[in-house]
């Protein structure tokens, strides 16, 4: 739970109120890995409170990355955010995506501002093979966010409005035109609940295992406040998305009561 | 140097600033990142008799500055916290408070007997008993705002400790000086307040409440007037120490407590907006006494001139 003072590198707008900020990262705190996220805090008054969890979407060196949609009084002030400025940011936080078992195609699905750890997921598992399936949804053309994509990721994109890619929600795109029984999948998602529910009910119809990334709002991201539990199926009735999650088997989720 | 040093029920804490219980978990969570010798006291969750889930989600809000919460009491329960939880706290160089919450008088007898039998080398500094919780249905604010229930409280709770044994008021009440009068008198070392203030949001596009329990507690610095205000009328009350909070964030905010008439402080949701602010404060608000002269928890007490 390192806590420091970062820096601005760049902050630029990669879809219609999606934007990609880039930043310091010490040396001396753990390299952020995909699934893994931080908070921010944004201000020093009293509003916006709390600070606020993103998913990394890339680390590398002394820089790391998120994705963030601005639609609410704190991202519309990180959106200020020039190169330089500095962060107040606490992480990484929470556990990582797994690695897929050997052999198996990992297939990632992001929805909206989930794009961000499933990219960042993406291009840390192209460094080999099987290499990854990248499906990324938005409403329309103007939300698919224009980043840095791995070469030998096979990217296919879905819109709800059909203006590019597949016209029809990023789950409908995965059951239509990928079959994934015919050979050893595993779905990794991140984007809206209906999303990742449909792709856990896919996933789980066809039993292959898909691990999902949850949200649910936050207060200390550490595991103290008990504010950010989910339902769980099973004897633990609940987890706290911080510590326990954010990363989730998809069948401990108990997609009833979200 | 001057030592701001509380005491209460005879024992000393190491300076004013507590964080407070449900805000800092056991403080396992933020050991191996920060010093927590800094702190003069740390409050644990609520633990209870039994293992609590918590209530159903989401469980927090955020409000104009403000934090709405219904976490239920989600704990370990008295068994694992002795056993998975006492034995960090021998270690930790803080003093350790355990906040103990109930669903009547005697269990709350009953759990500190527990702790302070299975706890013979007292990693327990104290007790701080939640009579003030507002989102359960059993104890909490439906004991604590009955003044002869917490007389009897803080009586059986008595019989079953030495430690110092603080008793945390809510501000969900006609006149909290009955209720911290009631503490007094059934042996309470100190009080604390306040608890989080009964609130509710309610989402209009899904007309319901944000809360499945529909209200919760809020806490942040929405209520900090709301805190010292309390401060100020029960530490002119009761003659046992007070231990202000609410919505505290910077060290002005803690002085405005300790001019209240408070003799110690707790930090709870500024915590999640800065875990090292407590440890921070502690040393500003014994700067802040040199340059005002204070020598002593009382000295800023006196400093604040009378009203009218």
């Amino acid at each position: 739970m390192p806590l420091f003072t970062a820096r601005v590198l760049a902050n630029q707008e990669v879809a219609h109120d999606y934007y990609q900020l880039d930043f310091s990262w010490i040396s001396d705190a753990p390299r952020p890995v995909p699934g893994q996220f931080l908070t921010v805090r944004v201000g020093s008054s009293g509003v916006p409170l709390l600070r606020r969890p993103f998913a990394f979407s890339d680390a590398a060196g002394e820089r790391a990355s998120m994705i963030y949609w601005r639609r609410g009084d704190a991202t519309r002030a990180i959106a200020g955010y020039q190169p330089g400025d500095a962060i107040d940011v606490m992480g990484p936080l929470g556990v990582a995506f797994p690695e897929p078992t050997d052999g198996a195609v990992p297939v990632l699905i992001a929805g909206g501002v989930g794009v961000g750890p499933i990219l960042f997921l993406a291009n840390a598992l192209a460094a080999r093979a099987p290499y990854p399936i990248l499906l990324i949804g938005a409403r329309s053309a103007q939300g698919l966010p224009r980043v840095r994509v791995d070469g030998r990721v096979q990217l296919r994109t879905a819109t709800d409005d059909g203006s590019a890619g597949y016209a029809g929600t990023v789950i409908d795109l995965l059951d239509r035109t990928l079959d994934i029984t015919a050979g050893d999948v595993e779905l990794y998602l991140c984007g809206p609940n209906p999303m990742l529910r449909a792709g856990h009910d896919l996933a789980a119809r066809h039993g292959i295992p898909a691990w999902v990334s949850m949200e649910q709002t936050m207060g200390c991201a550490v595991g103290a406040c008990m504010g950010c539990a989910i339902h769980l199926t099973g004897v633990e009735r609940y987890a706290r998305v911080c510590t326990e999650g954010p990363v989730f088997r998809s069948t401990d989720v108990d997609w009833e009561r979200l | 140097m001057i030592a701001l040093r509380p005491v209460i029920g005879g024992r000393e804490l190491a300076n004013v600033v507590g964080v407070a219980s449900g805000t800092f978990g056991y403080g396992s969570e933020y050991e191996r990142h920060l010093d927590l010798s800094g702190i003069g006291a740390l409050y644990t969750k609520a633990v209870t008799m039994h293992p609590r889930p918590g209530n159903d989600v989401p469980r927090i809000v955020e409000t104009p500055a403000g934090l709405l919460n219904s976490i239920g009491l989600a704990n370990v329960g008295r068994e694992r916290f002795v056993v998975e939880k006492l034995p960090g706290f021998a270690s930790m160089p803080c003093a350790v408070i355990a906040n103990v919450a109930a669903d009547f008088p005697e269990e709350y007898a009953e759990v500190v007997a527990y702790l302070d039998a299975n706890d013979p080398t007292g990693a327990l500094w104290g007790y701080e008993i939640n009579v003030s919780c507002p989102n359960v249905k059993a104890g909490g604010v439906a004991l604590g705002s009955n003044a002869s229930e917490v007389e009897r409280t803080t009586r059986l709770v008595r019989t079953a400790t030495d430690r110092p044994l603080i008793v945390k008021l809510t501000p969900n009440v006609t006149d909290i000086t009955q209720i911290a009068r009631a503490a007094e008198a059934g042996g309470a070392d100190a009080v604390s307040c306040i608890n989080t203030v009964v609130g509710m949001v309610i989402d209009t596009a899904r007309r319901r409440p944000v809360l499945p329990a529909g209200t919760g507690g809020l806490s942040g610095p929405a209520i900090l007037p709301i805190g010292v205000a309390a401060v100020y009328r029960v530490s002119r009350a009761v003659s046992i120490p007070v231990i202000g909070m609410g919505g505290i964030m910077t060290t002005d905010d803690a002085i405005q407590y300790l001019m209240a008439g408070a003799s110690a402080i707790q930090v709870g949701t500024a915590n999640f907006v800065d875990p090292r602010i407590a440890t921070r404060m502690a040393a500003e608000i014994e700067r802040f006494a040199i340059d005002a002269g204070v020598d002593s928890i009382e000295g800023f007490h006196s400093l604040l001139e009378p009203s009218g």
